[in-house]
């Protein structure tokens, strides 16, 4: 049996985790959700997972890069994939943000909803070259 | 401010003592508190302190003059009413104290019935015109808050509902029978369509505000008609409709964001496509001279009935009418107006039932540098 990666699933919308966990489980994954930055974190630590997908506007604006920034300045922060997860609302009409250059590495950024196919495709690909 | 009993306050300013007694009196017993000063320096002084909701001002005073308590008055104390009690009511006066600043005013001999009359009208006044500001300073807000508030509370359950379909669809799609994907499918759809709805409502909020994000610059429309149109060839040759293009070769450049104009562009397309038969022809026609760029964008479609011409640009509009089996967020054209206004264009339509409709953008094109400082116009 081959061990299943793990994936650290972080958003406040508990709806939004449960649907993305179905779609995560079903791609092969274990996964691990945290509600908040805070836990997050934590959990990021105690799991160590080979990825993580944070939602970029938690409770509070910013807390998603906040959370990217701890998670990217621990030791296996540094080159595990990085998904962020992007409402389109603060955006403005181009559904798209991008990261400044001095910003910690982000591997993907992803527009909610994301469809089931993309989104394990995008986690496959960035796994896959590891 | 109503005093301590919640009773409304006036203030009176007059030398004669006489007529100070006797307004105070009528007016106490008609319910409402009452101060008086002698004179003007003394009466602004009150009126600073305990801040009247209206005030009786004589016109002809020792020193200062009724008027300039009237004009500090009103500058000094918000919503206050003031009333100018005057012995010789002339029109001039009376034109100069309103523009000064007072409600009204009040000739001299009057009676109590006048002067209660007149308190309770003023007052009235007053309630009306701070519960006015009140109304605007509350629909500002709610203007302001409803982009936020759509944004959370419309949009996130949408998104929710999006990625639970999803979830379904990946962990069980391959369970369902026919009848159940069609279910989920045409669930899909609409919870897409009605996320699209709020996300061109969220537009047009934007662009009303101004905090629609555009970069305008400096740009030749035949590379946004190109790219509007390469988007749209794949949609038309779906439904076997033909996309034709005439533009001139150089056309002069205009001012506006590149973005926001593709999307003008593929609405209006996407339009034509949903109303033009199969084996029509959509034809995109650039025109300009000196000063503006025209295109036309023809269709060979049903065409709009003239009573429904002037309201397609409204929001939420349709021509089919409820049972209409074209989608839509009924948002585009006034998307379309709108980004076409902040480029200080503007758009138009001409329809005839049964042979089309076209629709003209007009671009102002951005003055040749070189002619502007010559100074030449033709």
């Amino acid at each position: 049996m081959t061990i299943k990666k793990k994936i650290l699933l972080i958003d406040d919308d508990k709806d939004f985790l449960f649907a993305t966990k179905l779609i995560l489980e079903k791609g092969g994954y274990e996964v691990f959700m945290a509600e908040d930055g805070k836990t997050g974190v934590e959990m990021w630590k105690s799991v160590t997972p080979d990825l993580a997908i944070i939602d970029m506007m938690m409770e509070t604006w910013g807390e998603g890069f906040e959370v990217l920034n701890k998670i990217r300045s621990t030791d296996t922060g540094k080159e595990t994939p990085l998904f962020m997860l992007s409402a389109v609302d603060l955006q403005g009409p181009y559904n798209s943000f991008e990261p400044p250059p001095e910003f910690p590495k982000v591997n993907k950024v992803l527009q909610k909803p994301i469809k089931a196919d993309d989104l394990l495709n995008y986690i496959a690909k960035a796994l896959g070259s590891k | 401010m109503t005093d301590k009993s919640g009773k409304p306050f006036i203030l009176i300013i007059d030398d004669e003592e006489a007529l100070r007694d006797g307004c105070s009196q009528v007016l106490e017993k008609a319910g409402y508190a009452v101060l008086t000063a002698e004179q003007g320096i003394e009466g602004i002084k009150l009126a600073r302190e305990h801040v009247p909701d209206m005030a009786f001002i004589d016109l002809k005073m020792p020193n200062i003059s009724g008027m300039e308590i009237i004009e500090i008055l009103s500058r000094d104390i918000p919503d206050i009413v003031l009333v100018m009690i005057t012995g010789f009511a002339t029109i001039v006066s009376a034109v100069e104290a309103m523009q000064k600043g007072a409600y009204d005013y009040l000739p001299k001999p009057f009676n109590p019935d006048q002067l209660r009359a007149l308190a309770r009208r003023g007052l009235e006044h007053r309630n009306l015109k701070i519960e006015t500001k009140r109304l605007r300073v509350e629909k500002d807000l709610m203007e302001r808050n409803f982009i936020t508030f759509v944004s959370h509370e419309m949009r996130s359950p949408l998104v929710v509902i999006m990625q639970y379909i999803e979830a379904l669809n990946e962990i069980a799609g391959d369970r369902f029978d026919k009848d159940v994907k069609e279910i989920i499918e045409r669930c899909r759809k609409r919870i897409q369509n009605l996320e699209e709805l709020v996300e061109h409502w969220l537009d047009i909020s934007r662009i009303e505000d101004g905090t629609f994000a555009q970069q305008k610059v400096s740009l030749s429309l035949d590379s946004i008609i190109s790219r509007s149109v390469e988007e749209m060839i794949p949609v038309c040759r779906k439904r076997g409709i033909s996309l034709e293009t005439n533009i001139p070769q150089k056309l002069p450049q205009i001012t506006g964001d590149a973005e926001s104009l593709v999307r003008v562009f593929t609405n209006i397309i996407g339009n034509a496509t949903k109303y033009t038969p199969e084996g029509g022809k959509i034809t995109v026609t650039c025109q300009h001279d000196e000063f503006y760029i025209n295109v036309s964008i023809a269709d060979m479609g049903t065409g709009i009935p003239p009573d429904k011409l002037p309201l397609i640009f409204d929001p939420f509009f349709r021509c089919g009418g409820k049972n209409e089996k074209h989608s839509g967020s009924g948002l585009g054209l006034t998307f379309c107006k709108k980004i076409m206004e902040s480029h200080k264009g503007c758009i138009a339509v001409s329809s005839k039932e049964g042979e089309g409709t076209t629709f003209v953008l007009t671009f102002p094109s951005q003055i040749d540098p070189e002619r502007k400082r010559m100074g030449a116009v033709s």
